[in-house]
């Protein structure tokens, strides 16, 4: 391996840029380190280069530890944005600086810096002043210059930001083949998912400091496990589905479930098609080769040469699918594009009534699909409703919130004869006795709980904790869709009993790895251990007042353990709480997405 | 001038006519008179006037201090500017605005501060007079005063530019294998040379034409601490005005020299850093 990260952390005042990121690059790969501002990527890079240290991890380039090398003797070439040529110096002298550094003679230096200006096609140009330059130029010396040293790896933060699009394809271009002739190990940092596309090997997204995804461009774009990578590479509809046995099922209403059938439940997942997945008709029998997915209306047609684009607005019925993200004013958007032998085929026109279908859909392995409030009246769920950490996960994850008035929260003889159909994460207000509302929502099919209190701080640490091995799984899928949003660490709790013999402790530590292991294979979550010893709640207790800004996520397996150990840690309401439940025996929901 | 374009303030002829009266109402006119004094003067009394002894003296003391201030200003300005630009500490404002002092004070103040510091029975003054080294009434004394004068001309100047310095630019140089004093030396202090050479002359010219506070702490001992200022205010105190002339062309002729020779440095600097800039 080339560039081989673990576990590297960075804080700004206590909140991580850069969380977790482990990754592999191999010889000769070109990595596209793909994210929006402020998502981390750049410190990243810079960390890699060595110009800004780490709160924590190990970075290793070519198998040599380098986590405590200066920048100075890591042997990489940087390519910064804004080219940052000596501008007092000649292209020649510029792109011989690091050669004049380690007292390269003459001669050599002159031929090196022929070579390099060949292979940047900039031959003659050595006595020029980067002044005397256009940006693609210079940005072609400060690639020369950058690999004038022959660095293990060239690192290119956003080197064709400062382009405009015809140089830029040049660029982008002239350093694939450089980096192809020479075989060099290169990362490049990007928010252009097209420049991304076009460069990369393999690309890694990242958001909020964590890396979410890495794999080949083909890969991400088709098989996306998180939302966020499904929306930021290229266009997506997310839309809410009900997982069947022979695919995801379109349609609003959720199946009526009664308690005890939580095996069979249809769950809700959240379906990722394309807009070129989407077919378009004039009537359900004529759809070619998709899935109906409903009727609409066109609302806008855009012809983008050798594209059309085209949004059409659902049509409001009982039945009717939902997207996950309610996209402009509240109504709902199906995104599609249509190729000219399509629009050839059947035109349509702005106001058109059209049927839609979907060619393919991917479904996410996420386990939480969207939110809904329940609160016995509506002035509780209106204050849920403004919970910042709610709206703050519900935006980010582009999830919609319901809201379900359920008479029977709170009330002191709870009745199990409800038919409520609550679809998704179902959302409470922490009070005393939110461990027998929790219940009664287990009780009633739900599988995730998220307790919200009143007054919390933005979560900065998340704790993570079952009571039983069976919830293992599920506890980990929804805390790797949880803290994809979130810039908050993870830290796993494992509890055992006070007595314990030193021959089971090393049972505990196995399984403190085992919960790591399993994180970072299935979902690419990287997460801490902490082993405690005591009373679970307790344990748990203690460790969530040491500081401020936490949340927890706790796995249970049988809803009694819901009002008998967790009743009073629950009943503080100081801390959001994330409720997962599964059966003991139930079979796992969430796909790995090794 | 660029073509007729409108622009928001009047055209060139005006503003260039109002350059050139202004210039020579202020700056031209009164330089001429004092040359046109100063050569009217016979020969033979002119040469008596910047040729004596003591003239001579006063010119080494106020060429050579002036000269040794503005090395002083410009190494430490350097570090001041950079220390200011680059670092947030507590009370870096007070700081900051601790450096435009020398400039809001009438310098004859400045001048007495100086003496009750550095006077063999001042603060400090006590305690490097034991040390063996006298500031009062020496050359050192008109130094120090002529550094003090300066030193906010070239902080000033230098700190701008070492903000515009970018940081990527050092980051840059560090990757490739530079150590901190490569990457100053070729890096930093080339990209700041043009503000150094012009907080240079300015702190050089004021320390030249520095009267006010020189006076009080060099003693005045003819030979020894009297400055080419001073020579002249006493010219005319004795109604010797064209003995004073003579001295002030000498001054001007010589400024003038240095002045332009450093400017022409800088314009040959910008050149080469800007050539073709679009």
């Amino acid at each position: 391996m080339s560039i081989t990260l673990d576990q590297l952390t960075k804080r700004y005042q206590g909140v991580p840029v850069v969380n977790d990121v482990s990754l592999e690059i191999g010889d000769g790969e070109f990595f596209v380190l793909l994210g929006p501002s402020g998502s981390g990527k750049s410190t990243l890079l810079r960390a890699i280069a060595g110009l800004s240290g780490l709160d924590h991890g190990r970075i290793a380039l070519h198998g040599r530890d380098v986590t405590h090398v200066s920048a100075r003797r890591r042997g990489v070439g940087l390519v910064f944005q804004n080219y940052a040529l000596f501008r007092h110096m000649t292209v020649g002298e510029n792109i011989e600086f690091a050669l004049r550094v380690r007292r390269v003679r003459a001669a050599q230096r002159r031929r090196r810096r022929q070579e390099l200006l060949r292979l940047v096609a900039l031959e003659g140009m050595d006595e020029r002043l980067p002044a005397q330059l256009s940006g693609g130029q210079q940005q072609r010396v400060a690639v020369a210059r950058a690999l004038a040293h022959e660095p293990q790896v060239l690192l290119l933060d956003e080197p064709f930001g400062a382009l405009d699009a015809k140089i830029r394809e040049g660029l982008r271009r002239t350093i694939r083949e450089v980096q192809r002739e020479l075989g060099i190990t290169t990362i490049l940092v990007t928010h252009d998912q097209e420049e991304a596309f076009a460069m990369g090997d393999r690309i890694g997204v990242m958001n909020c400091g964590r890396l979410l995804e890495s794999g080949t461009p083909q890969d991400l774009y088709t098989r996306p496990t998180t939302r966020f990578v499904a929306t930021f590479l290229g266009a997506a509809n997310l839309i809410l589905a009900r997982q069947g046995s022979d695919g995801p099922r379109w349609g609003a209403r959720p199946a009526v479930h009664g308690p005890g059938a939580c095996g069979a439940r249809e769950r809700e997942v959240v379906a990722v098609v394309r807009p070129e997945e989407i077919e378009i008709a004039r009537s359900s029998e004529t759809l070619a080769c998709s899935n109906f997915l409903g009727r609409g209306v066109v609302e806008e047609v855009l012809f983008t040469g050798a594209l059309e684009r085209a949004r059409i607005r659902l049509d409001e019925q009982p039945d009717a699918p939902i997207l996950a993200h309610a996209n402009g004013d509240g109504a709902v958007l199906i995104e599609t594009t249509r190729p000219q032998f399509e629009q050839r085929a059947f035109a349509i026109s702005r106001g058109q009534s059209v049927t839609i279908g979907v060619r393919r859909a991917h479904v996410l392995p996420t386990p939480l699909s969207s939110f809904t409030i329940c609160a016995p009246n509506s002035s509780a769920a209106e204050r849920l409703a403004g919970n910042s950490l709610l709206l703050d996960l519900s935006s980010r994850m582009k999830t919609r919130i319901r809201k379900h008035l359920e008479p029977m929260l709170g009330a002191s003889t709870p009745s199990r004869d409800s038919t409520a159909a609550l679809p998704g994460t179902a959302v409470i207000g922490a009070r005393a006795g939110v461990a027998s509302d929790a219940k009664w929502l287990l009780e009633h099919g739900v599988e995730e709980i998220l307790i919200l209190p009143e007054h919390a701080p933005a979560p900065q640490r998340v704790l993570i904790h079952w009571t039983d091995e069976s919830a293992r799984s599920a506890t980990l899928a929804a805390s790797a869709s949880v803290l994809r949003h979130l810039a908050a660490e993870a830290i796993y709790i494992d509890v055992l009993p006070e007595q314990t013999s030193t021959a089971e402790r090393s049972f505990g530590i196995r399984a403190l790895l085992d919960a790591r292991s399993e994180a970072r294979a299935a979902h690419g979550l990287e997460i801490r251990t902490e082993l405690r010893f005591g009373v679970a709640a307790q344990a748990l207790e203690q460790r969530l007042s040491e500081s401020p800004g936490h949340m927890l996520i706790v796995g249970v397996a049988s809803t009694s353990q819901l009002t008998s150990e967790l009743a009073a840690l629950l009943a503080m309401a100081r801390w959001p709480v994330l409720l997962v439940h599964r059966e003991r025996g139930a079979p796992a929901h969430s796909r790995s997405a090794a | 001038m660029r073509d007729g374009q409108p622009t928001v303030l009047p055209g060139f002829g005006l503003t260039l006519g109002f350059t050139t009266f202004f210039l020579s109402a202020v700056v031209l006119l009164p330089l001429a008179a004092l040359m046109l004094l100063a050569g009217s003067t016979p020969l033979q009394q002119l040469l008596a006037a910047i040729a004596s002894p003591r003239a001579l003296a006063s010119y080494e003391l106020s060429f050579g201090g002036a000269l040794i201030a503005a090395c002083i200003n410009l190494v430490f300005g350097f570090i001041i500017a950079w220390t200011i630009a680059r670092y947030e500490f507590p009370g870096r404002r007070l700081m900051d605005a601790a450096i435009d002092m020398p400039f809001a004070l009438p310098t004859a103040v400045s001048g007495i501060a100086l003496t009750a510091v550095f006077s063999t029975n001042g603060w400090l003054g006590h305690y490097l007079d034991l040390a063996g080294i006298h500031v009062a009434y020496t050359r050192l004394g008109v130094i120090l005063a002529m550094t003090l004068i300066g030193m906010p001309f070239a902080v000033r100047t230098v700190q701008p530019a070492l903000l515009e310095v970018q940081r990527d630019l050092e980051d840059a140089a560090e990757t490739l294998g530079a150590g901190r004093w490569y990457v100053f030396r070729t890096v930093i202090v080339p990209s700041v040379l043009p503000a150094l050479l012009t907080g240079f002359t300015l702190a050089f010219a004021r320390a030249l034409g520095e009267y006010g506070s020189v006076i009080f702490i060099s003693g005045n001992l003819p030979l020894r601490t009297e400055i080419t200022p001073l020579l002249i205010v006493m010219h005319l105190e004795e109604f010797d005005y064209r003995g004073a002339a003579a001295l002030g062309f000498v001054m001007l002729a010589a400024s003038f020299v240095i002045l332009l020779a450093i400017n022409l440095l800088q314009t040959w600097g910008h050149a080469r850093m800007a050539r073709g800039e679009q």
